[in-house]
């Protein structure tokens, strides 16, 4: 990896950890989503199918306000164009896919462990493959929100622009997903039922990322 | 591309358009003595229509007026008639082909003739069961859903060519696309809902390929309303717009070819059933070759169509920039 993705990394995190915007604001959309979930439904057995919804409907969106400020941020700072003399777009692409990816991994985490807390009926039975689908699907919005975000850098309505342009295209990624869920949530060995959707999880992570990582360069220059 | 302006090609292109429109809609849809006997006895139709082939040796005396003929699979049968009138003055002879309804009546174990509804058909297509009339969407609703995947392939290739070689032209190319495809994605959506109401009951369930052209809308949609919404040099938008098309080219095979194979669906080809789509088990369901022409020919013409829109569109895009400059 080269080092200036690595010093990318390191700043973000930095920033990160001094302000703890992202964070908050991401734990804070979880915890309104699981709250609005649990009072809309008291006391009612929730089916496997509803929960999974619920579940990537809190991470999609939650993804979305904590990955956008990727390169709002720098935009608004001012410091993007520092940004672009200092790195290569190649490492830029890298250490904020990186971000992205350990945001997003860690607000999967924190959704795991609400949903967990707060919902009796969200039991899973299948840990490997319930954890192998998150992390592919944590994987595909993390890199498309990276190069959408450099996109919505540069246009008007940065703010609610980001999910009308990643829910369109993550669909495949969202349909998969809360398919394989529901799934891991139902049966204990479950790999003969999530199979084709792990392999487009997959692909579409692979071909997603791939591509961005091409037309990363093609957005960050001026 | 001039070709696609010429007025040749024009008059062509819209002659042939009426021409398969009208042979889609007026080509009788036509069953078998089979299918007469299945629609009565389940009740689903008194009498449908079917291609019958006159034999020689008709009005003979069975006891009444009789024909014997000939159905598309060989079937040799005697058909009741009215009258001997009624065959002579629709001009059916003896070796010629006709379409008419054909009623079975089970009690007596015969088939009575119907009203002739045509004489020597110029072609016929197979009576789906299940679907009958429904079936002409095919025509309509398949190469719409066709000529839009292609015309989002096109676009995202002029939008790949405008990233390499930087020539307006190629963006505005790219944008034309996307709109006529937006276009045919729509057409493909009302055609299949207007057939969805009528043959499972709703305009609207939900089922794989709805989610996934509902999505393809959203997407292309999401792609002008990033454009309208980039405040840049013409020449950067076009390049920040390319890549949101390329990167949502990326989930459009997903859409359009992967979910609605897998995941169990209404549409053909579903849950991993057979698919005359495309045929990949080793018992391919076969469609009715008229029907499967037909449907070659309009796709044919969709696509023409969706070229000369394509250039339409862009040559507006291009007088457009000409007079915002």
């Amino acid at each position: 990896m080269p080092s200036t993705a690595t010093a990318l990394l390191r700043k973000d995190f930095t920033i990160e950890f001094r302000t703890r915007f992202g964070v908050s604001a991401v734990v804070m959309f979880l915890l309104v989503t699981v709250a609005v979930i649990a009072f809309s439904t008291p006391g009612e057995q929730l089916s496997s199918s509803i929960l999974s919804a619920f579940f990537w409907i809190a991470l999609f969106f939650g993804g979305m306000t904590g990955l956008a400020r990727s390169f709002i941020a720098e935009e608004e700072r001012g410091t993007a164009f520092l940004l672009r003399v200092y790195a290569p777009s190649d490492s830029i692409f890298i250490g904020k896919f990186l971000f992205n990816l350990a945001m997003m991994l860690s607000l999967a985490l924190v959704s795991v462990l609400a949903f967990l807390f707060f919902f009796r009926d969200f039991a899973v039975k299948d840990w490997p493959m319930f954890l192998l689908q998150l992390v592919l699907g944590a994987t595909g919005i993390a890199s498309v929100s990276t190069i959408l975000s450099a996109i919505i850098g540069r246009a008007v309505q940065k703010g609610a622009l980001l999910p009308v342009l990643a829910l369109p295209v993550l669909m495949p990624l969202v349909i998969a997903t809360t398919d394989a869920t529901r799934i891991t949530l139902e049966v204990a060995n479950s790999w003969d039922g999530i199979r084709e959707n792990i392999l487009i999880l997959l692909s579409f992570d692979v071909a997603i990322t791939l591509v961005s990582y091409v037309l990363f360069d093609v957005i960050w220059k001026d | 591309m001039k070709i696609i302006r010429s007025y040749p090609f024009l008059f062509f292109l819209a002659a042939a358009m009426t021409v398969a429109v009208y042979f889609s809609l007026a080509t009788p849809v036509v069953g078998n003595f089979g299918d007469v006997v299945t629609f009565k006895m389940n009740g689903t139709a008194n009498s449908i229509p079917v291609l019958l082939k006159l034999d020689r040796s008709a009005f003979d005396t069975l006891g009444g007026p009789h024909i014997i003929a000939t159905d598309r699979y060989g079937t040799r049968q005697v058909v009741r008639i009215a009258s001997k009138s009624q065959i002579e003055e629709a001009g059916v002879k003896p070796g010629s082909s006709f379409v008419a309804q054909v009623e079975y009546i089970p009690a007596e174990r015969t088939y009575v003739l119907g009203p002739i509804e045509r004489v020597d058909p110029v072609m016929t297509f197979d009576f789906i069961p299940g679907l009958g009339e429904l079936g002409r969407n095919m025509l309509f609703h398949v190469p719409m859903s066709m000529t839009a995947f292609l015309a989002f392939l096109i676009g995202t290739i002029y939008s790949i060519l405008y990233l390499i070689k930087k020539r307006p032209g190629y963006d505005r190319s790219a944008r034309a696309a996307s709109a006529a495809g937006l276009l045919f994605t729509l057409l493909a959506t009302i055609t299949g809902s207007i057939w969805a109401r009528f043959s499972w009951g709703t305009f609207w369930n939900w089922d794989p390929r709805e989610v996934s052209i509902f999505v393809l809308l959203l997407i292309y949609v999401a792609y002008f309303i990033l454009r309208s919404l980039l405040e840049e040099s013409e020449e950067k938008k076009a390049r920040i717009a390319a890549v949101y098309n390329i990167v949502a080219f990326v989930s459009v095979p997903f859409l359009m070819f992967v979910i609605p194979r897998i995941k169990q669906s209404l549409h053909p080809g579903g849950g991993g059933g057979e698919a005359p789509i495309i045929n990949t088990s080793s018992t391919p369901v076969h469609t009715d070759p008229a029907l499967l022409n037909m449907h070659w020919i309009m796709v044919l013409l969709f696509v023409l169509l969706f070229l000369w829109m394509k250039d339409l569109f862009a040559r507006v895009l291009a007088m457009e920039e000409t007079t915002e400059n």
